[in-house]
């Protein structure tokens, strides 16, 4: 189970909606507040808000623990990046095959992105369907403190 | 021309591997490696960004900076169209699947700041590649940071378990590691020797 922290940002009747902590590849340092990871990063954060069935009581300000079982995410990324580069690199590589000039296989290339853009989203709505790809609660945090 | 390809690809992901024989790339070769799950999904996120982002870039080189005599700004139109691919590639993962959006856009932002995708970029130019064998060599370089990425996640979680002197604990026994994993994949170099 792969684990991250969230916050209770709002309260709908029996739903909470959470936003999750954004934790970045360095420790950073510093020069934070003029960095690439940081720029953008309340709006980030807010479009990253998900709803979850207020099962635990949880008030607003709260601090959770949610995870995400490790095959939905590689299945997760299989669906949004593997499909798209396999139908895009396999379109592209035809064309040229065929002897299409750089203007053919591009235009291919970028048709076989669309396709593979499509067959991901029928993959990702079957697989939401499911209930897979969502995060799940799993224990309080506590109030407070940075996350990461 | 298939033949060709699959030379190039393995010259791309092994023997001159963007991270361990070009040494880019290595915050997030550092930073995103404890757990091989994480090393996954920032390696297909940074090799869909990468191919993505090489097309555009092959496309401003050859109509926009060589015509017009602009390759002084090739770096600052690449670190453009990266970020515009960046973007592009949060866009349409929201619009695909909310879901997937929630599951994986923690990687996005990271992409943006990593060097492996601006320097994969300017080794496209070096090498004077047409369309397909640009988008190939991309493709290519980025499944090689993928492949560093994984087997070195693999390494540091065995290395969790195991009794590390407390003078080697924590980066120094990860910066001693990925040294070796790099004197592994010189002998890759070889390949082309022979």
């Amino acid at each position: 189970m792969i684990e991250g922290f969230a916050r209770v940002v709002a309260e709908e009747g029996g739903v909470v909606w959470l936003e999750p902590e954004q934790t970045a590849s360095c420790g950073t340092c510093m020069s934070a507040s003029a960095c690439g990871h940081n720029a953008d990063h309340g709006r980030r954060l807010a479009a990253r808000r998900f709803p979850l069935a207020n099962d635990h009581d949880l008030a607003v300000g709260e601090r959770v623990v949610i995870g995400i079982a490790e095959g939905e995410l590689l299945r997760a990324s299989a669906t949004a990046y593997g499909l798209p580069l396999v139908t895009m690199l396999g379109a592209g590589i035809t064309a040229q095959f065929l002897g299409a000039g750089d203007g053919i296989a591009a235009a291919a290339t970028l048709g076989g992105l669309a396709g593979g853009l499509l067959l991901a989203r029928l993959r990702a709505n079957r697989l939401s369907r499911q209930g897979a790809l969502t995060p799940r609660f799993l224990r309080r945090a506590g109030f407070g403190g940075c996350g990461g | 021309m298939i033949h060709d390809l699959i030379l190039l690809m393995v010259g791309a992901a092994l023997v001159n591997n963007v991270v361990l024989a070009r040494f880019l790339g290595l915050c997030s070769f550092m930073g995103v490696t404890t757990k091989v799950d994480t090393a996954v999904g920032m390696g297909m996120a940074t090799t869909f960004v990468i191919t993505v982002s090489s097309m555009g870039d092959w496309a401003v080189e050859k109509f926009l900076l060589v015509p017009f005599g602009l390759g002084y700004l090739r770096t600052v139109t690449f670190i453009l169209v990266i970020a515009g691919a960046v973007q592009f590639t949060e866009m349409v993962i929201r619009k695909v699947s909310p879901a997937l959006f929630q599951t994986l856009g923690i990687y996005l932002p990271l992409i943006t700041t990593n060097c492996a995708v601006l320097g994969v970029a300017l080794l496209l130019v070096a090498g004077k590649y047409n369309f397909i064998e640009s988008t190939v060599f991309a493709f290519a370089s980025s499944l090689g940071y993928s492949l560093v990425m994984v087997t070195f996640a693999g390494l540091r979680e065995r290395i969790a378990l195991a009794e590390v002197p407390p003078l080697f604990a924590g980066p120094p026994i990860g910066f001693v590691t990925a040294s070796l994993l790099a004197l592994a994949f010189m002998g890759f170099s070889g390949i082309s020797a022979n």
